[in-house]
């Protein structure tokens, strides 16, 4: 049963080793599904986007399924969604910089001065000023990462979603990076909401989350 | 005798579902043109060009020689041999229909396909097995905007222009040939402009377009049909050459039969 007002719902979503996933999560909420990698946890974003179709159940955000949207309303209700895919999706033949302003210029009307003003913004924050220049090959793991959640939240969306954002980088990077998720320093009620998928949270974060669940053989459990 | 013919319409089958896949895939790409979002076209355009880049301006010193050797060749030849008969005239003929007609638009058809087909069906098969068009699609740019109509457009522009430079060097390497054998430049544009009809010019415009289809389609179909293994990418670029190879020489056979 879906919360009323839930930003992200998953209702009976079957995943691969027969778990079934019910949950729901409210608005300024952050929430970390983990699971093994055979689990099907890693599937999570991709079905409440509708890139991918669970066997039962269904996905919704902000109320809507998006996997039964026509395809170009699809495509116009995921532009207002964050995504951050697993191993960053970075587009290899753009700077950083370019991936970052993507959903900008794509999917927004603002201007080109606006759209620099934000990236700078933006590339400050999360420490890439200096190699904004350079193509997703030519820097680190954890520069790579940074540029694609910078580029999930370049638009101040509303609701986040996360495919194993924290793996291979330290607890600090990691712990700095899902404040950014969320927002920075602000109210709790102006936070984002955050969806957070991968097989381990790092032992940081998790006092950091507001709801934790765990794929554990064919269970799905909500941890304490 | 049953299994060699099952196995026949089997392969068969594939085949002929794997073109209904490919029309498909092309027209979902023109039709993706209606539905690109006001903010993309720009984006679209900024990729476009630079894949005209790619495609037309670095192909062109390259187009240069070929078609300068071919037409600087087969004119000195038929200068010199038909000269014996006192038959130069034909070749105006040779001219218009051998290479500017023919040659022109097929030369320069292979040349694009073995340079741009192999590398937008390698880029396109990289982009899926590294995760690009799946976060594309997550972030609600459709792959077909992004990355089809644009090359697909590009590639259209780019062999029509080379072929209209083909031609346009030819017909000037000819002179030079020519000229080279003793004929006279006046003599030689007379017999040449004589040749030529505006039905030549309208052939050699349509094998542009239709050449312009086929490599902007067949190579990003068979890119973006890998799934995740990067041994899938030399692959998908062979098959996206090989393809583009025979469908324009089909194609340029159906021009001759139909016209």
């Amino acid at each position: 049963m879906t919360m009323p007002g839930a930003l992200l719902a998953f209702e009976a979503v079957q995943l691969a080793r027969g778990a079934v996933c019910d949950l729901s999560v409210p608005p300024h909420h952050a929430v970390a599904v983990s699971g093994p990698e055979d689990s099907g946890v890693g599937s999570l974003a991709r079905v409440a986007l509708g890139l991918e179709r669970p066997p039962n159940g269904r996905a919704l955000i902000m109320n809507t399924e998006i996997a039964r949207l026509p395809r170009a309303a699809a495509l116009a209700f995921r532009r207002r969604v964050g995504y951050l895919p697993a191993g960053d999706g970075l587009l290899q033949n753009l700077s950083l910089q370019d991936n970052i302003a993507l959903p900008l210029r794509f999917g927004t009307e603002l201007d080109d001065d606006a759209i620099e003003g934000r990236i700078r913004i933006i590339l400050t924050m999360m420490h890439l000023t200096d190699v904004s220049a350079l193509r997703p090959a030519h820097v680190n793991e954890e520069q790579r990462r940074r540029a694609a959640l910078a580029r999930a939240v370049v638009f101040d969306p509303e609701l986040v979603l996360m495919e194993q954002p924290f793996d291979g980088l330290t607890d600090r990077a990691a712990a700095e990076l899902l404040e950014v998720a969320r927002g920075g320093v602000t109210a709790g009620g102006s936070r984002r909401t955050v969806f957070i998928t991968g097989q381990d949270l790092p032992h940081l974060l998790r006092a950091r989350v507001d709801s934790r669940y765990r794929v554990v053989g064919s269970t799905f459990l909500r941890e304490a | 005798m049953r299994a060699p013919v099952a196995i026949i319409g089997s392969e068969l089958t594939r085949r002929v579902s794997r073109l209904g896949a490919l029309a498909r895939f092309f027209f979902d790409a023109l039709r993706s043109f209606g539905t690109l979002p006001r903010a993309g076209r720009r984006v679209a355009w900024h990729v476009l060009l630079n894949q005209i880049w790619f495609t037309a301006l670095q192909a062109i010193p390259l187009i240069i020689v070929l078609s300068g050797l071919l037409s600087f060749l087969v004119i000195s030849q038929a200068v010199r041999e038909l000269g014996r008969f006192g038959a130069t005239e034909i070749i105006g003929t040779l001219m218009v229909v051998a290479i500017v007609r023919e040659l022109g638009p097929l030369l320069t058809a292979l040349v694009v396909a073995g340079r741009s087909g192999t590398a937008i069906a390698a880029e396109l098969a990289t982009n899926r097995v590294g995760g690009e068009v799946d976060a594309l699609e997550g972030m609600g740019i459709d792959p077909l905007h992004y990355l089809v109509l644009p090359r697909l457009g590009a590639a259209v522009v780019s062999v029509f222009c080379l072929i209209v430079l083909f031609d346009g060097v030819a017909i000037a390497a000819g002179l030079v040939a020519a000229t080279a054998n003793g004929m006279s430049p006046d003599r030689y544009f007379d017999i040449v402009l004589r040749s030529l009809a505006f039905g030549d010019a309208g052939v050699s415009i349509g094998k542009g377009l239709v050449f312009g289809a086929i490599i902007g389609t067949l190579p990003s179909f068979h890119g973006l049909r890998v799934r995740r293994a990067p041994t899938e990418v030399p692959i998908a670029a062979g098959r996206a050459v090989v393809g583009s190879i025979v469908a324009i020489f089909l194609c340029s056979a159906l021009f001759v039969a139909a016209l």
